[in-house]
């Protein structure tokens, strides 16, 4: 059995988006209670969440860009950037604590005190570009936590896996340049799909080309799809990259029935996506995994699917 | 939408004793396929296309033989022999539709623009259509496209729109497709949001029909039309 790591903070759940959001606290309830009702708190390392340094944050999102949310927080706005982004005056806090507990987990795995870990945090991130805060994303929590790998544990080679059902246009863009970041995502076909971003064409740019890989997907299909478009694209990717530490955009919201998309995924077939997932790390980073929770707003399915995916991670 | 908001106005041209080899450089250098041939005065007269070189260019099937004599004449080629005289053009002041339109009728790739002397002041090709297209569509925008079936009737986009705008979401565009079914429409609203669940639901609770993704189509016109 692995010694895995799970993130869960109370003050995940301050950050409230008001009425009907689909982004809502009681997602994280869910995947708690997920966990806590199979038992599995006690097989897991629990971190708390502690406030970052600035400069994790800044090393993504411009220093202007963190001082408007947290002047909206102040001022008391309910909306940041776009109508999707509904905010309270917790939000600023909320969201430097997912970051910073993503970092604070990042350490113990890097330190070797946990072998893997699953961050429960919210907001999710990898919406959010460098400037701007986008589909229910503030900061770009797999981005800070790619750049604190690269600069505070000179890793060199960082993989992020990205099944949200959504294409991460945040974290694509972010690393587009970037040879030692490769950001694979398999989402919904963007024609069909929130943010318009994700085509097979989308491959990075200068230094970085070749070092972004997109797998859309159209909708209706599911596990047969992910199947044959993940042993296509992502296996060989990464077979020939070689990641050092794998990170997970985690998104749940592929699953058949999560309305926030027509595709498919039954919840096998998630469980196969993390169980291959895990065999890389095993092959390339020494079984050192970081998944971070993105969307999934089922709250009917979500806890099974988390208690899966921890599972997985645990490999018991 | 007039054509001179849209159009390329630092047009790359030739004169009519160019060598065809200039033009071709001057086209791969530029990566573009087209250019206007104009007198010293700015004044049209023709245009020369990637193709037209290419087919002045000899034939991988020209033998040893016959190489020499064809090389020097190749090398002879001036614009003016090959390029296509009085050329379509149009005015700054015909539109976009004008332009969209007639490249469809004369199955060409790019128009010169003149004033009303006939000197040159622009070019407009398919990419800039399609550039004025993907923004017309706000594709460019993170956004979510629906695509509802309507009566054909008046007073359905309103009810539509007024259900997204209920919701508190941005519209990026809203397309409406012809020649459905018969005394159908399809909308297409572009919704500036990830969050279309909602809004999903409360169409269908107006009675409208969300279609299936995969029977999408923008391309209803009659083929050949």
């Amino acid at each position: 059995m692995k010694r895995t790591g799970f993130l869960y903070d109370e003050r995940f759940l301050l950050h409230v988006t008001g009425f009907n959001h689909p982004e809502a606290p009681d997602r994280l309830v869910a995947a708690y209670r997920g966990i806590a009702e199979a038992g599995l708190l006690s097989k897991l390392t629990v971190i708390r969440a502690s406030r970052p340094k600035l400069k994790w944050i800044e090393a993504v999102h411009s220093p202007k860009y963190i001082w408007r949310l947290e002047e909206a927080c102040i001022l008391g706005m309910n909306e940041f950037d776009c109508s999707d982004n509904l905010m309270c005056e917790d939000t600023f806090e909320t969201a430097l604590l997912a970051a910073g507990g993503i970092l604070d987990t990042l350490k113990l795995v890097m330190e070797g005190e946990i072998d893997d870990a699953f961050c429960a945090v919210r907001p999710p991130g990898h919406h959010a570009e460098v400037n701007r805060a986008l589909g229910f994303c503030y900061f770009n929590n797999v981005a800070i936590a790619a750049r604190y790998l690269q600069r505070e544990w000179s890793i060199e080679r960082v993989g992020i896996v990205d099944f949200d059902v959504h294409h991460g246009n945040g974290t694509q863009y972010i690393f587009e340049r970037d040879p030692t970041v490769f950001y694979y995502s398999i989402h919904e076909h963007p024609s069909f799909s929130y943010p318009g971003t994700g085509h097979e064409f989308e491959k990075g740019s200068g230094p970085g080309h070749g070092y972004t890989l997109n797998s859309p997907v159209l909708p209706g299909k599911g596990d047969k799809e992910y199947k044959e478009l993940l042993e296509r694209d992502l296996f060989p990717a990464f077979e020939r990259f070689k990641p050092e530490v794998i990170l997970v955009s985690a998104g749940f919201d592929a699953h058949v029935d999560d309305n926030m998309s027509s595709i498919k995924l039954s919840t096998e077939g998630f469980s196969w996506i993390m169980e291959k997932i895990a065999e890389m790390a095993e092959k390339y980073s020494q079984g050192r995994i970081i998944s971070i929770l993105e969307g999934g707003y089922s709250l009917q399915r979500l806890p099974v699917l988390i208690k899966n995916h921890v599972e997985i991670l645990l490999r018991q | 939408m007039f054509i001179d908001k849209s159009m390329t106005k630092k047009v790359i041209t030739v004169e009519t004793d160019t060598t065809i080899f200039e033009a071709k450089e001057k086209m791969e250098k530029n990566n573009i396929r087209h250019l206007p041939v104009v007198e010293k005065d700015n004044t049209l007269v023709g245009i020369i296309t990637d193709r037209d070189i290419r087919s002045a260019m000899p034939s991988i099937t020209v033998t040893d033989q016959d190489s020499a004599k064809e090389r020097e004449r190749i090398f002879k080629l001036q614009v003016k022999d090959i390029m296509t005289r009085n050329p379509v053009a149009i005015s700054s002041t015909n539109t976009l539709e004008d332009a969209l339109l007639l490249i469809q009728k004369m199955r060409v790739g790019a128009f010169p623009v003149v004033d009303p002397q006939g000197k040159l002041k622009g070019i407009i090709s398919v990419r800039d259509l399609i550039r004025a297209f993907i923004n017309v569509l706000g594709i460019e925008e993170p956004g979510t496209l629906l695509c509802i079936l309507v009566e054909d009737k008046i007073g359905q986009i309103k009810r539509i729109v007024n259900a997204i705008t209920e919701e508190n979401i941005s519209l990026g565009s809203i397309l409406v497709a012809r020649h459905w079914e018969e005394g159908k429409k399809a909308v297409f609203p572009y919704l500036l949001t990830i969050n279309v669940a909602r809004v999903k639901k409360k169409l269908e609770s107006l009675g409208f029909v969300l279609l299936n993704p995969m029977e999408w189509t923008l391309d209803q016109l009659p083929k050949g039309e």
